[in-house]
């Protein structure tokens, strides 16, 4: 009735922060793979089948949050013999089955946990309840008692056991299937952004391990370390010169993808290049330097 | 796409454009983690490793959930019966060929019943109706909420919502609306027959039945609990029955005044209205009695009824209902199947995509992102 915005803002005010602040794959990996922008390009994720099985995801929840709730409220009452089925306990535990689905299907769909998103999901699922207890008040029935007159109702009905399990399994029904589909698709037909998040969550674990050897200032020079197992990917990759943002276009340009060969390339001269290795740690500064030498030479 | 690439925005001539232009205003962003995405994030991916076992973890937990809900609900004793009086051979026949709203006389009939085995502990009597439809839009708005809490101007002047029930002749109807129009008034009395063939009646408290915030918060007589007459029939601004009453609203129950007026418990009870075409609601306790004595020892019953209620009009329902309860409420089977149900799927498809897997996953290793 009057009270059904307080979903709507709940998820509002989610469904606004969330994409600002949601990322899948971040800048560096994006510049590496730049075939992670032909999906959109080729309109894989806007087209009409993908709307098509958003419909029919749609008509299914729709179908779970309503029949779950009737049938596990048909003909029950509450733990001391008092009314649970009538219109406004129902109504509440159909929206609420509802906002949990909404939130976890969020979740599920948030690839990118920053201490933001953290708030905003928490917060809203808080601020749904918090509002809600509130507009079922003594207090707001009594100020304003035709808007309110569902007062009680949530106070009565959320500490009832059953209506708690029927929340928890209106809302697994609700995702669990769209968990599969996922983990199914994901092992036989991923998609460049699956691999490139697969390879990404592997490939930021070894970084660490190499830079503390480097520290120790070994012995070795810089040309035995690159020429060594396991400092390939180190050296090729622009792990090390990324971590600290330079103002200044990066020194090796990559040759394998087609997108850095449009960029002019910056030569540095001998004093530059000394300031440069002055303020790197002490172990990295004899990699740059051999490497740097057989550039300007 | 390299030619649309502008010289000026490059980094390395960055300090000889500034100095230039002073005025200029640097437009980039600052390199702070949050305006730059650098934020620390937990990046989740749906791996085997996460899924699978998470599957199987929630198959485990629902199947015994599932075990428990069904066994309670086994183990609630329920007991219903049917007194419509629709066929020629039902004992309330001829009441419900009889009586309609209009009818002064009240109209009595019996049931006998037998109770197969004792009900333990609390016992709830319930009446319960078929085919009303309490939740249609226009019939749970007919109400007005401040006068039922007992707002004095409310009681002169009820709120629109309660038309066609909101005058009777030139007086205001208190309660107004078309819910409290259509409340339930039939009596039920519930007698033992012990093995001397005597009747005994089983002790029913009216007292209990409505939600406490309902009782204490959402309705309040006009004035105070006492005096209720006059608080409703104050000259000059007296107020009228509603259309279908036997009695008026002061008269519900005159022996007790916190059980008299709006505060009555079987009005408050219809008042709250039901979700669904097909519903029960509570009307009296039976008590539990001290001992090891059964609150209802099995037997022959019999029910006795004032039938005043006429539902044939619209092929409805009326039936009495005897029940125990349990942590989960009411005997409803639906929960503990379902639970039993989801928590086996659940298992079989972790089952399944444990298989998948296992045999594609050797695929996703060595696949290289095509470039």
């Amino acid at each position: 009735m009057t009270d059904y915005f307080i979903p709507r803002s709940a998820e509002l005010s989610l469904c606004f922060s969330e994409p600002l602040f949601l990322q899948d794959v971040n800048d560096r990996w994006s510049l590496q793979h730049p075939q992670l922008y032909c999906p959109g390009q080729k309109n894989q994720y806007f087209n009409k089948k993908a709307f098509a099985s958003c419909v029919m995801h749609s008509c299914y929840s729709s179908l779970i949050l309503f029949f779950i709730p009737w049938a596990a409220m048909r003909d029950t009452v509450r733990d001391d013999g008092k009314d649970i089925a009538n219109y406004q306990s129902f109504a509440l535990l159909t929206q609420t089955c509802l906002l949990i689905v909404v939130f976890t299907q969020l979740c599920l769909d948030t690839y990118y946990w920053s201490a933001v998103n953290h708030f905003f999901v928490w917060g809203s699922i808080a601020a749904y309840f918090a509002i809600t207890f509130t507009m079922y008040s003594n207090g707001m029935f009594y100020i304003f008692t035709s808007t309110f007159p569902f007062v009680g109702t949530a106070r009565n009905s959320l500490n009832q056991p059953n209506v708690w399990l029927t929340i928890f399994l209106s809302s697994l029904l609700c995702i669990l299937p769209v968990v599969a589909f996922r983990f199914i698709l994901i092992q036989l037909r991923p998609t460049i952004n699956d691999k490139v998040r697969y390879k990404m969550r592997k490939e930021v674990l070894p970084a660490p391990a190499p830079r503390r050897l480097l520290r120790r200032r070994s012995t070795r020079s810089g040309y035995a370390f690159s020429h060594s197992q396991g400092y390939g990917e180190l050296i090729t990759s622009q792990n090390f010169l990324m971590k600290r943002p330079l103002k200044r276009a990066s020194l090796f340009p990559q040759t394998d993808s087609p997108i850095f060969q449009n960029q002019p390339q910056h030569y540095l001269d001998h004093q530059q290049i000394k300031k440069l290795t002055d303020s790197m740690n002490g172990g990295l500064s004899l990699l740059l330097k051999r490497r740097v030498a057989i550039l300007v030479t | 796409m390299a030619s649309s690439y502008n010289a000026k925005e490059e980094d390395g001539h960055h300090s000889g454009a500034s100095s230039g232009a002073g005025a200029a205003k640097n437009r980039k962003p600052d390199n702070t983690a949050f305006k730059q995405q650098r934020l620390p994030a937990w990046q989740p991916i749906l791996t085997a490793g996460s899924v699978l076992p998470a599957f199987f973890v929630i198959g485990l937990i629902f199947i015994p959930i599932g075990i428990g809900l069904y066994v309670t609900s086994n183990n609630i004793r329920e007991f219903e019966i049917d007194y419509t009086g629709e066929s020629s051979n039902s004992p309330c026949y001829s009441c419900a060929k009889n009586v309609t709203w209009n009818s002064t006389e009240p109209c009595f009939c019996t049931v006998n019943f037998t109770l197969e085995r004792p009900f333990e502990s609390n016992v709830f009597m319930y009446y319960g109706l078929s085919n009303f439809y309490q939740n249609h839009r226009r019939y749970v708005k007919s109400r007005d909420d401040r006068q039922l809490n007992g707002d004095p101007s409310s009681l002169r002047n009820p709120s629109k919502e309660c038309e066609p029930y909101r005058t009777s002749g030139d007086l205001p109807i208190a309660p107004c609306g078309a819910i409290a129009n259509s409340l339930f008034n039939d009596s039920l009395v519930l007698y033992y027959i012990d093995s001397n063939n005597s009747q005994s009646e089983v002790p029913l408290v009216k007292k209990g039945i409505a939600w406490w915030t309902d009782k204490h918060v959402k309705f309040k007589n006009p004035g105070g609990n006492s005096n209720l007459t006059a608080a409703f029939q104050d000259l000059g601004h007296s107020t009228a029955k509603p259309v279908n009453w036997r009695k008026a609203v002061y008269e519900l129950d005159p022996s007790d005044p916190e059980n008299n007026g709006f505060i009555n418990e079987d009005f408050i009870v219809w008042m709250r209205t039901a979700a669904l075409p097909t519903f029960r609601k509570l009307y009296r306790i039976i008590q539990k009695k001290p001992g090891a004595t059964p609150t209802l020892p099995s037997g022959n019953y019999v029910l006795h009824i004032t039938y005043n209620y006429p539902v044939l009009s619209f092929d409805g329902r009326k039936r009495m209902i005897l029940s125990t309860i349990s942590w989960m409420g009411g005997k409803n089977p639906f929960l503990g199947i379902a639970y039993i149900t989801v928590g086996s799927i659940c298992f079989f498809l972790g089952v399944v995509l444990l298989i998948i897997h296992h045999k594609y996953d050797n695929r996703n290793t060595s696949a290289d992102i095509p470039s």
